[in-house]
């Protein structure tokens, strides 16, 4: 197979090429959204969200679905915040304090859905208003304020363009590449979503598998929710509300097969790249209010379907 | 179903309380519509109401933005004995049915900082005009900004019914000076992530032509006065809303003009006293001097205020202010009681 036909048959490649027509379109459209501010501004949102939606393809990949992602980068993100302001913990413990939350969360999470065999859907259903539940509990809806000022500056700083924000969702996003292509683990999570049956009978431990693809859910979630801290330079009590959407259209615009078996990180970073591009241009445009939400969700449908589109049969 | 669970719950009650003098035992719930730090005031409200007025008074919160969360809660808390409720309308139609069902059981009720489509068992609304809010607030901006230049307006949910109003105002007072336009009306940003996005999107595209931002949201506000500061820009003028902390220091610290303070503290305080004198006996006047908003005709303005520099160390002075004006012939004013 010739190297064009191989890159055209990436979950990637089509991604990227719909994504730079974009870029370019919206460049010349408008000026300013090749200004420095502007890519760093998309840069921010998108380390965020590569985070979230990568929290979700691997669930995605053992064929369940995660409704508590942003529930579990909630908690821990106040968490995170919370244990800085009350306690004066330091940062590093703090990290890890959050990390615990996150592992916390996803281990909950595989634990209740493989020991009852119940519908992930449905489990995560539940656990979303249990973290939710407690953060609001923690909080009482009042955002903590006292973040330390390391954690402010490194959420604000930027290196040209390039957010710091995005070197640790960068290298992250690395290491999940590396993990679902190279490791073992990674192998059986796809081997389990896409025939658990054969998986069981191949002698994989489809229960810790199941276990391990939700802690790692949780701790990429709960990375993105501390990332969410310092960006925002407090601990917001809504942090986390807003990702569903963004969880599942990234992982399915990138490729990913929703009964499981077949995700693409790369895919699922560009399916970001392409939701922020279309946010971006949403607020450059001046597109009406009232047509946002319209306008978005019929982008990220066209999005979706041209991905199918080009799917060999 | 629920019709059920709630009869049950409200008959007994009735049956605990039957036969207790009314106005010594008014226990009164104040129930947002969920965790928002818009209500947080709520609660010092409730307590000081309740040392002053001799009464108990509860706050809660459901713990998530649904009707039937809060529905949920105010069964909950009926089959605990409280027998006058004060709540922000889950829903402008949908909590009329819960209401009816208090009203049913002779439990009062009205409503606080956002109010239920008319015809409606609250007795009354008291919230802030929001209208005149934005109004006046954009009125402070377009000074700020030397009473010309190009506003960008970000605002909440569309859905709730108050953005449009909001968006009109602000449109209003543009619209009464030349040289003044609106240039964008970023909405639905209610939430952070999104908020920190598109108004940075916004500022890194339009910051050198935008001359003041208005924000008529909690979280908006707080974004846009943080962005500012990150941005070290003091030459475009904001005008927030409400008083997180974020904005207060933004004004203090020059990046922020101003603040409209809405008076949620106000609301909790004089919403009890006005159940505990409904409780009482007293009834609502029919010819009081109502306002007429778009969904009820017994609305009462609890008040705005703009609270700049000068006044931000003591912006609790303001909210006082408001409530004790109110306050002052509340009574009087709004309400027929026995001698």
């Amino acid at each position: 197979m010739s190297a064009t036909m191989h890159l055209l048959r990436t979950d990637w490649f089509g991604l990227l090429v719909a994504f730079a027509v974009g870029a370019v379109a919206l460049g010349l459209a408008q000026p300013s959204f090749l200004s420095t501010y502007n890519l760093y501004v998309m840069l921010t949102a998108f380390s965020l969200s590569i985070l979230i939606a990568l929290s979700q393809m691997v669930i995605v990949a053992i064929g369940q679905l995660n409704l508590s992602v942003g529930a579990i980068g909630g908690l821990a993100a106040i968490t995170f915040a919370g244990v800085m302001e009350v306690w004066s913990v330091p940062i590093p413990v703090a990290i890890l304090i959050g990390l615990l939350v996150g592992v916390a969360g996803g281990t909950l999470n595989g634990v209740v859905t493989h020991v009852t065999g119940l519908n992930a859907f449905v489990v995560t259903l539940a656990t979303l208003a249990i973290f939710k539940g407690t953060n609001i509990g923690i909080t009482e809806a009042q955002p903590f304020y006292e973040i330390p000022d390391a954690v402010k500056s490194f959420g604000n700083a930027r290196f040209g363009f390039f957010p710091y924000l995005l070197f640790v969702s960068g290298a992250i996003g690395i290491a999940v590449w590396v993990f679902m292509r190279r490791s073992v683990l990674g192998r059986q999570l796809l081997a389990v979503g896409g025939n658990l049956n054969a998986a069981k009978l191949s002698g994989i431990p489809v229960g810790r598998v199941v276990v391990a693809a939700h802690v790692l859910s949780g701790m990429l979630a709960a990375v993105a929710g501390m990332l969410a801290v310092a960006r925002l330079q407090l601990g917001q009590p809504t942090i986390g509300d807003d990702w569903l959407i963004i969880s599942f259209a990234a992982p399915v615009i990138g490729g990913a097969v929703l009964a499981g078996g077949h995700v693409s990180v790369a895919g699922t970073v560009l399916g970001v790249a392409i939701i922020m591009l279309i946010n971006n241009a949403l607020v450059l445009l001046n597109v009406d209010p009232y047509a946002v939400q319209l306008v978005l969700g019929a982008l990220i449908l066209a999005a979706v379907a041209l991905s199918r589109f080009r799917e060999p049969a | 179903m629920r019709k059920s669970i709630f009869t049950t719950a409200a008959s007994m009650a009735l049956l605990l309380s039957a036969g207790v003098a009314q106005a010594a035992d008014t226990k009164a719930a104040l129930i947002p519509g969920g965790p928002h730090p818009y209500f947080a005031a709520w609660e010092d409200a409730a307590a000081a109401a309740a040392e002053d007025f001799g009464v108990e008074a509860e706050y809660s919160v459901p713990p998530a933005w649904e009707l039937s969360q809060q529905n949920e809660m105010i069964e909950s808390l009926v089959a605990q004995g409280y027998n006058a409720f004060l709540v922000f309308p889950g829903d402008a139609s949908g909590t009329n049915a819960t209401l009816g069902e208090l009203d049913d059981f002779e439990i009062p009720s009205a409503t606080l900082a956002g109010c239920t489509e008319a015809p409606t068992p609250a007795l009354f609304c008291l919230g802030t005009d929001v209208y005149n809010s934005a109004y006046l607030g954009t009125q402070e901006l377009i000074d700020a900004m030397g009473g010309s230049g190009q506003i960008a307006h970000f605002t909440g949910f569309l859905v709730d019914p108050n953005t449009q109003l909001r968006i009109d105002a602000v449109e209003k007072a543009a619209s009464e000076h030349d040289g003044v336009e609106v240039m964008q009306v970023i909405a639905d940003i209610d939430a952070p992530e999104p908020a920190d996005e598109k108004i940075n999107a916004f500022l890194a595209a339009q910051g050198d032509e935008v001359d003041g931002i208005v924000t008529t949201a909690w979280v908006p506000a707080v974004v846009a006065a943080t962005s500012l500061r990150n941005l070290g820009d003091q030459r475009i003028k904001m005008v927030g809303i409400d008083h997180d902390q974020v904005v207060l220091d933004a004004i203090k610290d020059g990046f922020v003009h101003g603040t409209m303070l809405q008076n949620p503290y106000g609301q909790g305080y004089i919403g009890v006293y006005a159940m505990d004198l409904v409780r009482s006996g007293c009834t609502m006047k029919d010819d009081a001097p109502w306002l007429t908003t778009a969904q009820t005709d017994r609305f009462i303005d609890s008040g705005t205020a703009f609270v700049g520099a000068d006044q931000v160390d003591n912006y609790q002075d303001a909210m006082v202010q408001e409530t004790d004006k109110i306050m002052a012939d509340f009574k009087d004013t709004y309400m027929n009681c026995p001698n």
